[in-house]
This record gives structure tokens, C-alpha cells and sequence, in this order.
């Protein structure tokens, strides 16, 4: 800040002296157009006659007419032209020591003058003058500014992010490289035959519940299991490891028209729609990279709970509706009901 | 489509139905609900000519399920077609005569109340208001079993303990996949309800 106003203050300065050294300049050629032609008025004109091309040539010629012609008629006429003479003289050289000692000056402040930050073209944008009356200046102003405070959000993201210990993003910026060499890239890279035969314990393990399984882009999988005549789910996995959760009714359906799987459409019933958001959080809770089997195995039980999703009270209040909706959450450990509100 | 309960409201004697289907709507937009445009359940009566023993054939419409036709016979037995059934049936005049002002419906305000829809209608007879329906849907779930105590919450806040028990006509497929034909049911045992009725109350001259 202090820094900004002595910089600012210097500028100020420099151009004031620039200023000052401009009309010192402007003033000595004024006095030396001036002051000769006092003298040589009148041979001025005669010399235009002769038609001198060179102003210095004919000033010179003038001069030395002058001496010429004022030896004759009187010596006191001469005697006044080189008193005249020497005061121009010494004005001159008044002015051009000023010059000089301005110019310095100048230099000085200058030297102290750090350079200026120029942040990039948009700058000189700002100078072009057809762009005056657009805004685009101004607005790339605004967006670096945003651009800047994002920055600095985001590496205080980062301070944050990296205490956490539960994460699922592989970049080596948050998690230890040394650690995922270990068994968590196997959590996405399993075999086709490990993810079969783990939905097909899973499905004997839930009687009330279907499995059905297709691989419609090769690699992964995309679960549907219906809960009784409760719900349906579609849950995408990537190797074990969970990559989506889509919640519908029983009357729903997660085929396109054309009888594609559609993963991405929403359920008409918001209660559904909760449960999508419950189930999203419970795969992250459930996230396990080290164990992909136990994660799937523990997410899949936790769904399970919603086989009595419209059947059962709230444990906390005892009511089924709340806001005119089920309990539309299970707790993580022992699967009880709560509404959305009543979680503890 | 999800599971329907219809109840029968009673209008307090001194009280006119147009003031009690007010106080009604008043308490479903208390409680939250969102009037969502108007239904329409009507019913016509069909008998046939041809056999010795007379057997009523009941056509319904709901505007829920505006391309269907809903067809009951006297035993239950109900067939779900599409409107175009309307037409065929103008062929059947020899079989079945629609039976002169049997025409009865169920109209009002539809409102929608999180995945609940609630209905509540005036019924008329041959032009004539004859009592109150309620209608609550709850529309995530498709077995009755499964949401019943969930719908008699809400049943009870809005109409008190009429709504004690599943409806009779639902009692027995509680457990069963729901289907709107069920719902049709219900509606067709409160409109034979309030036939017979109008039947008792003003006896054929
Ligand atoms: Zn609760």
C-alpha cells in the first residue's frame, strides 16, 4: 500500500518535471526565435529576396551585413547590439543549465521509479481506443479478479481436502502415491469374473431382492436390484467400487424407449428422489478401497433397509409421515428408520 | 400410479355439500396441497335385454386415466379398455340398454401434496348432488399392505376416523399389485351406495 502511493507520488513527480522540462525547451526556442529576429529584421526580409535556403546561412550573412552596415552610420548602434547580444547569450545559457539541471532531475526520479506490473495485452486493450465504448476491458478486469479469488479459494480447498483421510480422487496432489500401489487399484481394475461372482453371493445373500446385471459399454457394470415391490435401484460399478446410485419406484422403469439402460433419469416421487441423496452419501460412507468386496456387500445391506421404506414408523417420533414423506433414511450401523428430520 | 383410498365424506344435516367440499379444499391447502387442475368419475349402468335373468354391466371413466374404459360386471370381473370401447358399445344396443338416469358422478379439485393426490368430489346423480368422495392417492408405492398405516396418517388429519380401515373393496387384495382398476371398484361400491340410496328415499312412482 505505502509502496503503491511513493510509486504513485514519483510518477506524479516525473511527469510534473517532464512538463517543466517541455516548457523550458518550448521557452529557449522561443527566446531564440525572438530574440534574433529583433535584430535582423529588416535583413531578414532583404535575405528573402536573396532567397536563402538555410536559416542558419542567412542569420550568419545577416549578421555579418549587419556588422557591415552599422560600421558606418554609428558606433553606438554596434555597441548596443552586442550588449543585446551578450544578454541573449546569457539567457540561453540560463536556460539550457535549467534544462540541464531538470533533465537530471528526471533522471533521478525516474531510476526510482520501479517498473511497472503489466498483468498482460488487455492492458494496452484498455488504451485502444476504438474499444472505449465496449465493455470488454472492463469485464476481463472483473473476470481476472474472479479469476484470482478462485485461486485462492481453491488452495485453501486443497489445505483442507488434504487432512481428510477419506478419499476417492487418485491424483498424487491428495492421496499418497505409496498407499495406492497397494490393493486399492484393484478395486477398480477387478476382474469380470470377481464382479460376477460377488453380485451373485450378494444376490442368494437377499432373498426379498433381484440382481440383474448387464455391461452395456463392456467394462463396467450396471446393477439393478429391485427390493421387493419397493423400489428399484441402479447402482454402476466400476470394478467394486461404486460409481453411481439411481433410486426409482416399482412402477418405474430404467429402460429408454428404445430399450436402452438409462442411468441418469430422475424418479418422478420425491421420495425417491431423497432416497437417490441418501444413497449417494451411503456409497461414500461405505467406500472402502481396500476391501471393494466388504464396501459393495455393506452398501447393498444398507439398501436392503428400504424394504420397509413405506411399512415402518420413524424410530425417533414414532410417526410415519413427517413433511408428508416416509422415513426416508436408515442409519448406517443398525439400519433403523428415521425421517430426513429426525436423524440423530 | 400408486395405491388409492376412497372414502364416503358425510354431510352433517343443515349443512350444504357446496360448504362442506369448501371446508375440505380449505384443510388440504392447510395441510400443504397444491391445487393441480380437476377430475372427473363417472359411471353409467348398462343392462341386458337378452337374457332371462337381467345382469348390469357398469362403465366407468376416470379423467386419471383418460384413454381408458373401465367395464364391470355384477360378479367384479372388470375390463380395462381403451375408450374406443365407448364406440362398441353404441353397436351392442341389442345386448345392453344403458339404464335411463343412472348416470353418476364424482367431479372436483384435484391437489397434489408431496407424492400424495388427493381428490375430493361432489357427487351427483342425474343432475342432483347426493354426497362427498375422497380420494387419496399415494403414489410411490404399489402394495396396499405396505402403506396403509403411511395413508391413514394423512386420511386421518383430513377426514378423522371414517378412515378407521382399508376400504372394503380393497381389503381383500392388500397385498396385491395395485392396479387402477381397483380404484375404479371402490368408486363403483360408493356410487351403488348412493343409488340404492336415492332408490330408498324416493321410491318409483
Ligand atoms: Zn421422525
Amino acid at each position: 500500500m505505502n509502496k503503491d502511493t511513493t510509486q504513485a507520488e514519483l510518477i506524479f513527480q516525473s511527469i510534473h518535471l517532464i512538463q517543466k522540462l517541455r516548457h523550458d525547451v518550448g521557452q529557449v526556442f522561443k527566446d531564440l526565435s525572438d530574440g534574433i529576429s529583433e535584430y535582423i529584421e529588416e535583413p531578414a526580409e532583404k535575405d528573402e529576396n536573396d532567397g536563402g535556403s538555410n536559416k542558419d546561412v542567412s542569420k550568419d550573412k545577416a549578421a555579418t551585413q549587419d556588422q557591415k552596415d552599422t560600421t558606418g552610420p554609428s558606433h553606438e548602434k554596434s555597441e548596443e547590439h552586442h550588449e543585446k547580444h551578450r544578454a541573449i547569450l546569457k539567457t540561453l545559457k540560463k536556460s539550457l543549465e535549467t534544462i540541464s539541471h531538470d533533465f537530471s532531475d528526471l533522471e533521478k526520479t525516474g531510476a526510482n521509479i520501479g517498473p511497472v506490473q503489466m498483468f498482460s495485452n488487455i492492458d494496452n486493450l484498455s488504451l485502444d481506443p476504438v474499444d472505449k465504448n465496449t465493455v470488454t476491458h472492463s469485464q476481463l478486469l472483473q473476470s481476472y479478479k474472479w479469476t484470482n479469488k478462485m485461486h485462492e479459494l481453491s488452495d485453501q480447498a486443497v489445505t483442507i481436502l488434504g487432512q481428510n483421510t477419506l478419499k476417492r480422487t487418485q491424483s498424487p496432489k491428495f492421496t499418497n502415491v505409496k498407499k495406492l500401489k497397494g490393493n486399492t487399484l484393484s478395486a477398480w481394475v477387478a476382474p469380470q469374473q470377481t464382479v460376477d461372482q460377488c453380485l451373485s453371493v450378494l444376490n442368494q445373500d437377499h432373498p426379498g431382492s433381484n440382481f440383474t446385471w448387464s455391461r452395456p459399454l463392456g467394462g463396467c457394470a450396471a446393477l439393478q436390484i429391485e427390493i421387493g415391490k419397493t423400489l428399484k435401484a441402479v447402482v454402476v460399478l466400476r470394478g467394486l467400487t461404486i460409481e453411481w446410485v439411481k433410486i426409482k419406484g416399482f412402477d418405474e422403469t430404467f429402460k429408454t424407449d428404445d430399450g436402452q439402460i438409462d442411468i441418469w433419469s430422475s424418479s418422478r416421487y420425491q421420495v425417491f428422489q431423497k432416497l437417490t441423496h441418501h444413497a449417494e452419501a451411503a456409497s461414500l460412507h461405505y467406500y472402502a478401497p481396500t476391501k471393494p468386496d466388504l464396501a459393495i456387500k455393506s452398501f447393498v445391506m444398507w439398501l436392503h433397509g428400504f424394504s420397509n421404506l413405506f411399512s415402518v414408523p420413524c424410530q425417533k417420533c414414532g410417526k410415519y409421515l413427517q413433511n408428508n414423506m416416509p422415513p426416508t433414511w436408515r442409519d448406517y450401523r443398525n439400519r433403523k428408520p428415521f425421517h430426513d428430520v429426525c436423524r440423530m | 400410479m400408486g395405491v388409492s383410498c376412497v372414502y364416503m365424506y358425510p354431510v352433517p344435516e343443515g349443512r350444504s355439500g357446496a360448504h362442506v367440499v369448501e371446508v375440505l379444499q380449505k384443510q388440504v391447502e392447510t395441510i400443504g396441497g397444491v391445487k393441480m387442475g380437476s377430475f372427473v368419475v363417472d359411471c353409467e349402468s348398462y343392462l341386458s335385454i337378452m337374457l332371462s335373468v337381467s345382469k348390469t354391466l357398469q362403465i366407468l371413466h376416470n379423467t386419471e386415466y383418460p384413454a381408458s374404459c373401465f367395464a364391470v360386471l355384477d360378479s367384479g370381473a372388470t375390463l380395462v379398455a381403451d375408450t374406443l370401447f365407448n364406440g362398441l358399445l353404441s353397436h351392442l344396443k341389442a345386448y345392453y340398454q344403458a339404464r335411463k338416469g343412472s348416470k353418476i358422478e364424482s367431479k372436483g379439485n384435484r391437489y397434489q401434496l408431496a407424492d400424495f393426490v388427493i381428490k375430493i368430489g361432489s357427487v351427483t346423480l342425474s343432475g342432483s348432488f347426493k354426497g362427498i368422495l375422497v380420494e387419496v392417492e399415494y403414489c410411490p408405492s404399489v402394495i396396499a399392505s405396505e402403506c396403509w398405516n403411511l395413508m391413514k396418517e394423512l386420511l386421518q388429519s383430513l377426514i378423522g376416523n371414517i378412515a378407521e380401515s382399508p376400504p372394503p373393496s380393497l381389503k381383500m387384495k392388500m397385498d396385491e399389485i395395485y392396479t387402477p382398476a381397483m380404484t375404479m371398484l371402490q368408486y363403483l361400491e360408493h356410487f351403488n351406495n348412493f343409488r340404492k340410496a336415492a332408490a330408498v328415499s324416493q321410491p318409483p312412482r
